[in-house]
């Protein structure tokens, strides 16, 4: 085989090996309501407040037998003004599980909603439940924060 | 020559190992949630007896059920000033015969709370202190013992108010 022969069977070799170039995932993602509202109670009646369920469509295609996964991070405390709740008194109850599973809002590190493997087609929901711990040392005020919802299948 | 196929080798290993790009999807929502204002006040016991003694012995007679648990929660702004005050309806009465109001006394305990003298017409202040949150303390009440007072059973009633502002 002359040299130039070894190039060209190197060449084929190569284009042979590569790999079919794989798609991108096709992710759909949607939170309904988009404002989660804890409405004002007695702590001693209402040590945990719950709000209205939060319904969470999604949609995994094109992804085969890799794994998708759905996190949520909380841009900050609760704050009202200069009054501020630890967004660690947020909790979720979810459903179904799997592969929904509970969890505690946090502002740091994005936490676990639900997780997966292969694709979630057709659409899927699921329904999370936050609460709210009640407590008589929260300063008057109405309470806002921004969670951020990510669906990715890396 | 031979440099060229070892080249060739290395582009093709590249490109086999070559990752497909991380997908992601986004969606936000936004927490709310109003706190009011509220207050909850709580007496260990809703009546304060004297037991009648003889003055001389006892100048100075406690309440019989000891002292009272007072449990004073509120919830107001930020350093918001909170304020437990008691004012009595009027003096103690026996039929016609009454004792002023300011016969009675009271030392307390707990954080914010503070001992006082009863009085029918001004209200006293029983505890105070800024932010929200729940205080716990005690009130022992004494009633003054003196020579002079008909006898009878007296009465009167105190109202306690809890103010968050």
């Amino acid at each position: 085989m002359t040299p130039r022969q070894l190039v060209c069977a190197a060449l084929g070799l190569a284009v042979l090996c590569r790999p079919e170039p794989a798609a991108a995932q096709k992710l759909q993602l949607s939170i309904a309501p988009s404002v989660i509202t804890f409405p004002s109670s007695d702590p001693d009646a209402v040590p945990v407040i719950a709000a209205a369920p939060v319904t969470i469509t999604y949609r995994v295609q094109q992804n085969n037998t890799g794994t998708w996964s759905l996190t949520v991070l909380a841009a900050g405390d609760l704050i009202a003004g200069p009054a501020t709740v630890d967004i660690s008194n947020v909790t979720w109850v979810a459903t179904p599980a799997p592969p929904f599973q509970n969890g505690t809002l946090n502002k740091t590190i994005a936490q676990r909603v639900a997780a997966g493997v292969g694709n979630a087609n057709p659409t899927a929901i699921g329904s999370l439940t936050f609460r709210l711990v009640n407590s008589w040392t929260y300063s008057t005020g109405i309470y806002t924060q921004t969670v951020l919802f990510t669906l990715s299948a890396p | 020559m031979r440099l060229s196929v070892c080249l060739v080798l290395l582009v093709a290993l590249g490109l086999a190992v070559g990752s497909t790009p991380a997908a992601g999807q986004t969606a936000s929502a936004t927490l709310n949630g109003p706190v009011i204002g509220l207050a909850r006040l709580t007496l260990s016991s809703a009546a304060v007896t004297f037991p009648d003694a003889d003055p001389d012995s006892m100048p100075n007679v406690a309440a019989s059920q000891g002292p009272i648990t007072v449990t004073a929660k509120a919830r107001t702004m930020v350093n918001g000033r909170v304020t437990l005050t008691v004012l009595a309806t009027g003096p103690l009465r026996s039929g016609l015969n009454t004792i002023p109001a300011s016969n009675v006394t009271w030392t307390a305990s707990g954080a914010g709370f503070s001992g006082g003298t009863l009085n029918a017409s001004a209200a006293q202040t029983v505890g105070a202190w800024n932010g929200s949150g729940a205080r716990t303390g005690t009130q022992m009440f004494f009633f003054k013992n003196l020579w002079t007072y008909a006898t009878g059973t007296y009465s009167l009633t105190m109202t306690f108010t809890l103010t968050a502002a």
